[in-house]
């Protein structure tokens, strides 16, 4: 194992020191949800491993920790029974499955995500999706780009990608909220899988009237691909990996393109430099860090096992906050603000190891590649005129709620 | 000690020395080598650690992980039959002298 199963705190002669977890009895959901970096520092600081006994959970803040534990599947495993994520797909899906099994699953989709078809099939079509819906959107008048263009713009990438033309942007994005709301329902609400139930019917009614249309018309989305590989896995499994990708396929890079133009817009020399040097991937990188559109991951421990300094028992749940990684100041200079020229140091915004995001790729090609250079060109002059208007909320998922623009 | 040669797009050569056991891909990052990014911590579920490795040394550095194939058609970068994942090739004494080259990145 590595080094870090002697700790930081213990010395390799044997005579480790050991502590309890410290927990934190006072930092609630509520402070999380409205800003949690105040809290993570302070946890950097003085309690990098601890239980944050109002959610029971135990907390790992620092770089160094949340990349070990994701890339340590056999001591922190990604299946977690007792997750609202069942009840709510109706199914147990990858981002919840280790080992062979979850690889099996994962690879039957990501033909459909990889840089060879992004640029033989969807670099073109994105082309035409931002150009269509940047063109939609109206001038002289303040309008709210993230639900007028956010939004929609990564609802209808993403159907396609998927094999699902036929739903509306309005459909996906209702779709992934309420597998969202249902997978985040730790308190068991029955409406909200209710909700979710009744978005699993609706969905399930379109995966089977277009998977003839898959078969016999096959193109690169990810549902034709599966349902032409040589071995494919189980139908249940291809319409569970689709919904899985409909939750986190938009949310993600809608939040993040809202955070990089928030983040330009209120640094006007930075917006300014990126544009002089087409920095556009640069910009992309450092707004994912900034702030991580999904902030936190879980894990479960398998085995006893000491992180840092404290020793976390079996079978707990541990929550790796890539949002705090992403501002370690053993990485990052200054890493509460937003700097598109910082020193460059890997961000952990796409997490690492087995779960690693299989969108990434797409991601980095559609937001940097495409969405933020064609906007930008199309309305040099857009003005975020009341930065302090814009509210940001999230602890699982980050970003602004809206993003009030003046385009001219 | 097993030393390694890491070649860029351009020719630059910066020879290192790599610890047994640890993977190829582990060494690139301990010496800073440009161009293996590993964003998945040598899961092979990213792709972002390619290289190629010339024929005289494919003997030594072993045959492909189970699904290496699959992921490297994944890459960024141009694949040909020279193309591994640095994170599936593991550091023994038979690989003193390996030299690795790296892929440029594609437009
Ligand atoms: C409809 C799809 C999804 C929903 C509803 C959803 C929601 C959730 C929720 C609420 C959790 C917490 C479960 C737990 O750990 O006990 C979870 C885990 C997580 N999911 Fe998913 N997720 C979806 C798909 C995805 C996808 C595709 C990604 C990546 C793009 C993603 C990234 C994460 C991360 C990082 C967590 C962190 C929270 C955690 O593990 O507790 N999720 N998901
Ligand atoms: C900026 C945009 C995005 C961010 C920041 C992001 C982030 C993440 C993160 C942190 C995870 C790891 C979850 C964990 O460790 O449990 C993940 C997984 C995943 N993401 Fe993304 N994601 C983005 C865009 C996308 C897109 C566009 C797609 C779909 C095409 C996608 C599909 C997935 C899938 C399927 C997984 C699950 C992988 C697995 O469990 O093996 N993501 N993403
Ligand atoms: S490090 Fe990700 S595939 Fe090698």
């Amino acid at each position: 194992m590595s080094k870090h199963h002697l700790g930081r705190g213990g010395d390799d002669g044997g005579n480790k020191v050991m502590l309890d977890i410290p927990v934190n009895e006072t930092v609630t959901l509520a402070d999380l949800t409205h800003d949690p970096y105040p809290i993570y520092k302070q946890m950097r600081a003085q309690t990098p491993v601890v239980r944050v006994a109002q959610t029971n959970r135990i907390f790992v803040t620092t770089a160094e920790h949340t990349k070990w534990i994701k890339e340590n599947p056999d001591i922190f495993s990604s299946d977690d029974p007792m997750t609202p994520m069942k009840p709510a797909f109706q199914a147990h899906t990858l981002m919840r499955k280790d080992g062979a099994e979850h690889r099996a699953e994962r690879m039957a989709m990501q033909p459909s995500f990889s840089p060879k078809v992004i640029r033989s099939d969807w670099a073109a079509l994105y082309e035409k999706i931002v150009n269509e819906y940047v063109s939609r959107l109206p001038r002289g008048e303040t309008v709210d780009l993230f639900s007028e263009l956010c939004g929609p713009v990564a609802a209808r990438i993403l159907a396609h990608m998927l094999g699902l033309e036929d739903a509306t942007d309005e459909e996906m994005q209702r779709w992934s909220q309420r597998l969202i709301d249902g997978a985040g329902n730790f308190g068991r609400d029955p409406q909200l899988f209710e909700a979710s139930d009744a978005a699993n019917v609706e969905m399930n009614a379109l995966f089977e009237k277009i998977a003839q249309r898959h078969q016999s018309e096959p193109n690169n989305s990810a549902f034709s691909v599966m349902l032409r590989a040589k071995n494919p896995i189980p139908l249940s499994q291809m319409y569970a990996n689709i919904k899985i990708a409909i939750g986190g396929g938009i949310n993600e890079p809608r939040d993040a393109l809202a955070t990089i133009v928030y983040g330009l817009l209120t640094n006007p020399d930075q917006l300014e430099e990126v544009k002089r040097q087409e920095a556009w991937m640069d910009a992309f990188e450092e707004g994912i860090r900034w702030v991580a559109p999904i902030q936190v991951s879980g894990r479960r421990t398998t085995q006893e096992i000491q992180i840092g300094d404290v020793v976390v028992p079996k079978a707990e749940t541990v929550m790796t906050i890539q949002a705090s990684a992403n501002r370690d100041e053993a990485i990052f200079d200054d890493g509460e603000s937003f700097n598109v020229f910082r020193e460059k140091h890997p961000h952990q915004s796409f997490g690492s190891g087995p779960h690693h995001c299989a969108g990434a790729q797409i991601a980095r090609r559609t937001l940097g590649h495409i969405m933020l250079p064609l906007l930008f060109d199309r309305f040099p002059n857009m003005q975020l005129r009341n930065p302090e208007d814009v509210v940001w909320s999230g602890f699982g998922f980050r970003g602004p709620l809206n993003l009030p623009i003046y385009l001219d | 000690m097993v030393s390694i040669t890491f070649i860029q797009p351009d020719g630059a050569a910066q020879t290192v020395q790599a610890t047994l056991g640890d993977s190829v891909m582990q060494t690139a990052l301990n010496n800073n080598i440009e161009g293996i990014f590993a964003e998945c911590g040598g899961a092979m579920m990213c792709a972002t650690c390619h290289c190629y490795i010339d024929d005289k040394w494919a003997e030594k550095t072993g045959d492909k992980s189970d699904g290496e194939d699959d992921m490297l058609d994944c890459a960024e970068t141009e694949v040909t039959d020279a193309s591994r994942l640095t994170c599936q090739i593991k550091v023994t004494d038979a690989l003193d002298g390996l030299v690795v080259r790296l892929p440029s990145e594609l437009a």
